[in-house]
């Protein structure tokens, strides 16, 4: 039971150079832009100041002010003006300068953008991207540290993704900025600079709702997205001293998601332990773990294990300690184990 | 050259008929005949739309009786198909001033396969792709934000249209409102915001909605002109929502009216007696003696065009025979089957949809997946 071999999508392999993931942020959209004049980027501080994280540092610049703009302090405004502006044709990118702050604007998210399609029958649609930095482990208490990817994914109409490597950043920005549907697309931020990765210097996109087998394995499928990835990883490297084979996937998409590579994988090791920093109750691994159940219920040998957030509101003091870290992943994959 | 901020709504005909400042050349007999064939069209509607609402034949109707004049005249101040419009849920006599098909709006009223919303919406909240006449959405004042956000695109396009975007005064006190016309005025996009100042958020008085003595008013805030006018007097609205039109289309930014109308009926089938609960009949009295219907006829009597009552009855016995026609063809297109509630969630089906549509499949047929 040894760890472990890479597939392809663990390490793409590209002769590309190697950046962090908020450059790839930029460069996706820098890429975008460049090809298709519809494409608008704004939000707040996005201009001359390129972000609180930088991430569209130098796109002013570039591209003039009425391509990349900042908006009024007002995230309903951000997101209803993107909805207007992708009905009317446009490919609008907002940002919102943390997940944290959606909330003015989540009556335009939910009752606007994620709807218009389906109750005009496809008379009026809204392709559009809203991008936004969550996640903890910043130090940044309640505000700039939660979670909110389950209030979106409960909500249909809407596609969610969340990247954690460099390369899948820049290729599912750029396939949710091509595509048909108004995208949510979360950005670890505790990852933005601590994740580095080639990217080719081709153009590439990465399909929305394809799940990456980060590395294989045959006991145990360790699963998750976005920032705790590399608690994973950290976690699957010390199972892996101990004799154990775990398979790591990242679930880069959550609506739609990959049930196809989870099943697979589950039926092949048995034992699932889910991942993610959100608070527990309604987490979107809980559909997950539903669906595990469900479908490969004869393959388990033990009940689906998830390490999520505490159902506390985000603690800036403990802000290590609400996280999941490695150690408290291996405790449930030990767990299952030992079940 | 129309002011804003006046202290009193602006008009040209008072109730009786007699112009209070002179009319422009532009409303002939003819084309005040048409306006008053098209808001007669819009009361029968109404009318004909509630029997069919107590026959359950419908479920829900949110009647505009009363504030045809808002209505048709905005209609006929804009460039149907192409500014785009973002309307509110009292909005059908707009859009039948804007040509959507009557046939299209009963079916949508009734859920039926000729309904070009495919049955997904509740009644009443249209959508017409070839009027640009944006879905309706039940969430108040959401619609302000993505107006913004569509005079935005038209200026970032370069094209001449304009944006223009409905709501009650009710919506007025939404985040979303003020979100809107800010964004709008900071983005000095080419968006029209038409209040339809009816007094009444269902059981909720404008006094009690807000504080400010009128709408227009607020637009000083976002950097707009403010405009108030008579909105039962068609003549006014069309003057008004012309010139602001314009306005915005010649690169001024955008631009508030509010129009001083009434409900005269209920706010919708959940509160029939309003009467009773929530505003006196003296007050409803008082406005029925303002019909902006009336009020035309008043004018075109006295320019020596009068409508005879021969003439009107025709026209209601036509709009009557309409509707019932249009509701038997709508019946019998049948209701939409289980299929389309998994369309147009996306552009694709996902497979989680695909799963979901196999299961309904075999539940309808009778396990026969």
């Amino acid at each position: 039971m040894t760890a472990t071999q890479t597939r392809p999508e663990a390490a793409p392999m590209t002769t590309g150079r190697t950046i962090n993931l908020i450059q790839a942020v930029t460069e996706a959209i820098a890429e975008e832009m460049e090809r298709d004049q519809r494409v608008v980027l704004f939000g707040e501080d996005v201009g001359a100041r390129g972000g609180v994280f930088m991430a569209t540092a130098g796109l002013q610049e570039r591209f003039g002010k009425h391509r990349v703009f900042d908006t009024p302090l007002s995230e309903a405004s951000i997101v209803g003006a993107a909805v207007g502006m992708a009905v009317r044709g446009l490919r609008p990118i907002a940002e919102i300068q943390f997940a944290d702050y959606m909330g003015p604007g989540f009556d335009q998210i939910i009752s606007q953008a994620a709807k218009i399609r389906y109750r005009s029958a496809g008379q009026f649609t809204a392709p559009m991207v809203i991008r936004t930095p969550s996640g903890g482990g910043v130090k940044g208490g309640h505000h700039h540290s939660q979670s909110p990817e389950s209030y979106y994914t409960h909500t249909p109409g809407l596609k969610v993704v969340m990247p954690s490597t460099p390369y899948d950043a820049k290729g599912l920005l750029k396939a949710a900025l091509r595509g048909e549907d108004p995208v949510i697309y979360f950005e670890p931020k505790r990852l933005y600079r601590a994740a580095k990765g080639e990217v080719p210097d081709h153009d590439y996109v990465v399909k929305l709702g394809e799940a990456a087998v980060r590395r294989e394995g045959s006991d145990l499928s360790l699963i998750g997205y976005g920032g705790v990835m590399p608690d994973l990883e950290k976690a699957a490297d010390a199972l892996a001293a101990e004799g154990v084979s775990v398979e790591v996937i990242d679930l880069r998409s959550l609506v739609p998601w990959d049930r196809d590579r989870v099943l697979t994988s589950v039926q092949k090791t048995g034992r699932a332990v889910l991942v993610s920093e959100a608070p527990r109750i309604s987490n979107f691994m809980g559909e997950v773990a539903y669906v595990i159940q469900e479908q490969a219920f004869d393959y388990l040998t033990a009940p689906v294990g998830q390490v999520a957030g505490f159902d506390t509101p985000y603690p800036y003091v403990q802000d290590k300690v609400y996280l999941p870290g490695a150690n408290r992943i291996v405790a449930a994959c030990v767990q299952a184990l030992n079940y | 050259m129309i002011q804003p901020f006046t202290p009193e709504p602006i008009r040209f005909v008072a109730e009786d008929g007699t112009p209070v400042q002179p009319l422009p050349e532009r409303y002939t007999p003819e084309v005040l005949r048409d306006l008053h064939r098209l808001m007669l069209q819009a009361r029968e509607f109404d009318r004909k739309l509630i029997t069919l609402l107590r026959q359950g034949r419908t479920t829900f109707y949110a009647q505009s009786s009363g504030m045809e004049a808002t209505q048709v005249g905005l209609a006929r101040s804009i460039r149907v198909g192409h500014d785009w419009v973002w309307p509110y849920y009292r909005d059908h006599t707009l859009g039948l001033a804007m040509g959507v098909p009557m046939a299209e709006l009963i079916s949508q009223c009734l859920g039926t396969n000729s309904d070009s919303c495919r049955g997904r919406q509740m009644p009443h909240h249209f959508a017409a792709q070839r009027q640009n006449f944006v879905s309706i959405s039940s969430s108040i004042a959401s619609q302000v934000p993505p107006a913004a956000g569509n005079a935005m695109a038209q200026k970032y396009l370069g094209v001449d249209e304009i944006t223009v975007c409905t709501f009650g005064d009710g919506a007025t006190s939404e985040g979303d409102w003020h979100a809107g016309m800010n964004m709008a005025g900071a983005a000095q996009a080419p968006a029209l915001f038409v209040c339809e100042n009816n007094q009444w958020a269902i059981s909720t008085s404008i006094r009690e909605q807000t504080a400010s003595e009128t709408i227009h008013i607020k637009a000083k805030a976002y950097g707009m002109p403010g405009y108030y006018v008579d909105g039962n007097d068609i003549i006014a609205v069309m003057e008004v929502c012309s010139f602001a039109a314009e306005q915005v289309r010649s690169g001024q930014g955008p631009a508030l009216v509010e129009c001083l109308t009434y409900r005269v009926g209920s706010h919708s089938n959940a509160d029939a007696d309003a009467e009773k609960h929530y505003r006196t009949r003296e007050e409803v009295d008082a406005w029925l003696a303002r019909d902006p219907i009336t009020r035309l006829e008043n004018l075109l009597a006295h320019l020596g065009h009068p409508v005879t009552a021969e003439e009107r009855a025709a026209l209601i016995a036509q709009t009557h025979r309409e509707v019932d026609e249009q509701v038997l063809a709508a019946e019998a297109t049948g209701q939409p089957d289980w299929r389309i509630m998994f369309e147009d969630v996306y552009a694709d089906l996902p497979d989680h949809l695909r799963q979901q549509e196999a299961f309904l499949r075999a539940e309808q047929t009778g396990g026969r997946a």
